[in-house]
């Protein structure tokens, strides 16, 4: 998995450039593809909230693309049923490197109220890793997007792969 | 071996290499601004445009599974070099062209339908459905517009009496064509709009239907052309509408502020409208604007514009 920004080895000063370059223009284009594996449409409705000219998420260079070729970040929605585990995991592979995901609401991170369901495998990061997780039962779009400025601050340090957005 | 250096920076630096490509990036930001302003939002930031390339070609390029793969990886260079090789024959900021010959006109039309239809090659070479038909709508959009865009570009051309571009900026830079030639004006705008797909003639990448029509397979360098060569066709477009009616290109302060004119209404429609569906598209076309250019010819017969 070729998650996070490319290790920073200092071998020449044009490579450190051009490293630098990248992870300038990642960090200020982050291209989302939204994929629900089972939710209930309340996280979806937030997430499509924080699209609207209300919380503008262009700012931040944030734009939602419909083919997974085209994302950098999965953002998810829900618990994963049975129905929809090859899908997610389907879009997941579809995405070119790096790739980054976000698990958005309490079903994503745990299952949620839907956990124990006959019809459902479990939460997000048990078929694909996840990078931040946003809890909350929707969570507001203040706390998405606040989930995207820590995805992107994660960026640039290599830092631990779990990290927590606090609505 | 100073010419050989001169046809170099033409081609590289100024008018169609990376001048033109960081123009084009301009000008796409200041779209993407004024559409935001337009909703009340904030917009991206100036350097949205390069970020967004830049992250685009550093990113993987995945070769899905089934495509040829010299075309999956030569199209979108095609379509680039064609949109780009354009601005040989315009006064790009306000400059006096690089090179001209008689009918240069009809070569720049056709230059900047390559892009399109390297686009729409692109969408049925790969084996996916959504670019299959985003590939279709692509090609009969290019059918619909191509057209009605011609005619009305050639009625400067019949004023002036001649099919090249120097002459017919020439003689647009005395008088405004803007005001003998209204109905070519709006035809023409909105021709420009079709050609670059943009909101009301969206469904050729209508993202809520067919994902993202004929590009949907291509990521990373791919994309970042294609996207690219619709930037450099939106400048190229502006150019050519402002140096045929809004009384020609003087100077770089006269060429930035004539093209943004045309900009501003487009942004204007692209806010207020919303996407037709594809035979609403090729009805209107072939139905109300190949009619009005042909009026407008009409118009310019009867008053002894063509000589
Ligand atoms: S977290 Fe709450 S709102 Fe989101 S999918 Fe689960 S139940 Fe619905």
């Amino acid at each position: 998995m070729t998650n996070g920004a490319s290790p920073h080895k200092e071998t020449n000063l044009w490579q450190s450039v051009l490293d630098r370059l990248k992870l300038w223009s990642r960090k200020h284009s982050p291209w989302l593809i939204h994929f629900n594996s089972g939710s209930c449409n309340g996280c979806d409705i937030e997430i499509l909230a924080t699209l609207t000219p209300r919380y503008d998420a262009e700012r931040f260079g944030v734009q939602l693309h419909g083919s997974p070729r085209h994302a950098d970040i999965l953002i998810c929605t829900g618990p994963v049923t049975r129905q929809a585990r090859e899908r997610l995991l389907r879009t997941y592979e579809q995405m070119p490197n790096p790739k980054y995901v976000i698990a958005v609401g309490a079903c994503a991170i745990t299952g949620g109220t839907f956990a124990g369901c006959y019809n459902v495998i479990g939460h997000i990061d048990e078929v694909i890793p996840v990078d931040v997780y946003v809890p909350g039962c929707p969570p507001r779009p203040e706390a998405i997007i606040d989930a995207l400025v820590i995805l992107l601050q994660k960026m640039s340090t290599n830092g631990p792969k779990i990290e927590e957005a606090v609505s | 071996m100073t010419e050989l250096l001169q046809v170099l920076v033409t081609m590289l630096f100024f008018p169609a290499g990376l001048f033109l490509l960081a123009n084009a990036m301009f000008y796409q930001w200041i779209d993407r601004k004024l559409v935001a302003r337009l909703q009340d939002r904030v917009g991206p930031p100036w350097y949205q445009p390069l970020a967004d390339t830049v992250k685009l070609l550093a990113n993987e390029e995945v070769l899905p599974f089934g495509v040829n793969k010299w075309l999956f990886i030569g199209l979108p260079i095609i379509g680039l070099a064609g949109a780009l090789t354009t601005a040989l024959y315009l006064p790009i900021a306000g400059l006096p062209p690089a090179y001209g010959f008689p009918g240069d006109l009809i070569v720049t039309v056709y230059m900047l339908s390559m892009l399109t239809l390297c686009l729409g090659l692109a969408g049925a070479n790969t084996r996916d459905r959504f670019s299959m038909v985003g590939a279709t709508r692509t090609l009969t959009q290019l059918f619909s517009y191509e057209a009605p865009f011609l005619l009305a570009l050639l009625g400067p051309a019949l004023a002036a009496g001649s099919w090249q571009l120097s002459d017919i900026m020439a003689y647009a830079s005395g008088n405004w064509l803007l005001l003998t030639q209204p109905i070519g004006f709006v035809v023409v705008i909105i021709g420009l709009m079709g050609k670059l797909e943009i909101t009301p003639f969206d469904a050729p990448e209508a993202e809520t239907e067919i994902v993202a029509g004929a590009l949907t397979e291509y990521s990373g360098r791919g994309l970042a052309l294609f996207r690219l060569g619709q930037w450099v066709e939106l400048v190229i477009g502006l150019t050519m509408i402002a140096a045929f009616y809004l009384g020609g290109i003087h100077n770089p302060l006269d060429y930035v502020i004539k093209t943004l004119f045309p900009l501003l209404i487009i942004a204007g429609l692209q806010t207020l409208m919303t996407r037709l569906r594809i035979d609403q598209t090729v009805g209107m076309w072939w139905r109300y604007g190949a009619l009005l250019a042909l009026v407008q010819w009409l118009l310019i017969f009867l008053m002894g514009g063509g000589q």
